[in-house]
């Protein structure tokens, strides 16, 4: 199975949930699947399970869903004890393992070893609902119990390089920013953009 | 701020306790500072006002992710860094003497703590200053405010 199919297949699953996406084809292609004000691109690679569990952890009421690869993930595997120390319930961690640094020329990460288990990673540094998934129905199942479920969870999908469908380019860092933060100002009922006063306006 | 991610050091001991007791601030303490970076992102879009408390060997390791999402978004991040290598602190000499540098190479506005009566305002000021530019500002906290 391929990413976009993927992608395309847990789509309809999803209601108001908030997105963080890993950067490369994950971040072009979820866009392109389903395009939202509620899907933030992250441009550190790495840091994408760091932004969705800082986001998790604002926002208790309200699922995040965080997309990683696995070049990024090894990037930052301690990631996963962080977010078993915290136990964000509302956070459903998915890594895309294509088992090579897809956007950087196809070299091979870790996984391509056939030995690292990111599950049983994630399992042992305390996100107890872990689970590697192969195939597009179970990937669909996992993603219907994380909904349905208190989490944290992380689901290691095992997918092939390369994407079938068009692909239309997101907008830019600063434009997604402040898109994703009005729909959270909007559906939350917060002011996260308010500006100081002017020192001529604070008398 | 109301959201703080931490990595502890020998002079944050006291600070750290303080946090983790006070009401008003969400608590979260990392492993890595580079981490904490992408946290309090993450907190910031869900509406809180960050800070990552750490030390300057952490805000070494967070260079990349400064850059890359703190700059690159322009995220209102105020860095908490405790001033190793110091005048008066031998332990970490190398991270004291670049330490200013890299955040002047960064971009990033700062300034340096000395002095106790002065250390609350300050904080408030880098705090204003970074919600009004929407970018990373540091205070570099010496001993003497610690």
């Amino acid at each position: 199975m391929k990413r976009d199919e993927c992608m395309q297949a847990i789509a309809p699953l999803f209601s108001d949930e908030l997105f963080v996406t890993t950067n490369g084809g994950t971040t072009t292609e979820w866009n392109s699947v389903r395009p939202s004000d509620a899907n933030m691109q992250v441009k550190t690679m790495g840091l994408c399970s760091s932004i969705g569990m800082g986001l998790a952890l604002a926002l208790p009421h309200r699922r995040v869903v965080v997309m990683d690869g696995d070049g990024s993930l090894w990037m930052n595997l301690g990631s996963l004890a962080t977010i078993g120390l915290h136990q964000p319930t509302n956070l459903m961690h998915i890594c895309w393992d294509n088992k090579s640094y897809e956007a950087s020329g196809g070299e091979p990460t870790a996984t391509a070893a056939e030995r690292l288990d990111f599950a049983a990673v994630a399992r042992g540094a305390g996100i107890a609902d872990s689970w590697c998934v192969l195939t597009i129905d179970d990937l669909q199942e996992r993603v219907r119990y994380a909904l349905d479920t208190p989490g944290p969870h992380f689901i290691w999908a095992c997918i092939e390089p390369g994407h079938s469908i068009k692909l239309v380019r997101p907008c830019d860092e600063l434009e997604n920013k402040y898109r994703f933060i009005r729909q959270i100002e909007q559906t939350e009922g917060l002011d996260i953009l308010r500006m100081p006063l002017g020192h001529s306006q604070e008398r | 701020m109301n959201f703080v991610a931490s990595v502890p050091d020998i002079n944050l001991l006291e600070l750290i306790t303080l946090l983790a007791e006070d009401q008003d601030i969400q608590h979260v303490p990392i492993g890595r500072e580079e981490e904490g970076v992408g946290v309090c992102t993450g907190a910031y879009l869900g509406g809180k006002r960050p800070a990552l408390l750490m030390q300057n060997a952490g805000l070494m390791n967070s260079c990349n992710g400064l850059t890359t999402t703190a700059l690159q978004f322009g995220i209102p991040l105020l860095l908490l860094v405790y001033y190793a290598g110091d005048m008066g602190d031998n332990a970490f000499h190398m991270l004291g003497l670049v330490t200013e540098q890299v955040l002047q190479g960064l971009g990033i506005k700062y300034t340096v703590a000395r002095n106790p009566s002065e250390v609350k305002k300050q904080i408030a000021d880098a705090m204003s200053i970074c919600q009004a530019a929407k970018r990373p500002v540091a205070l570099l906290l010496t001993r003497d405010v610690l």
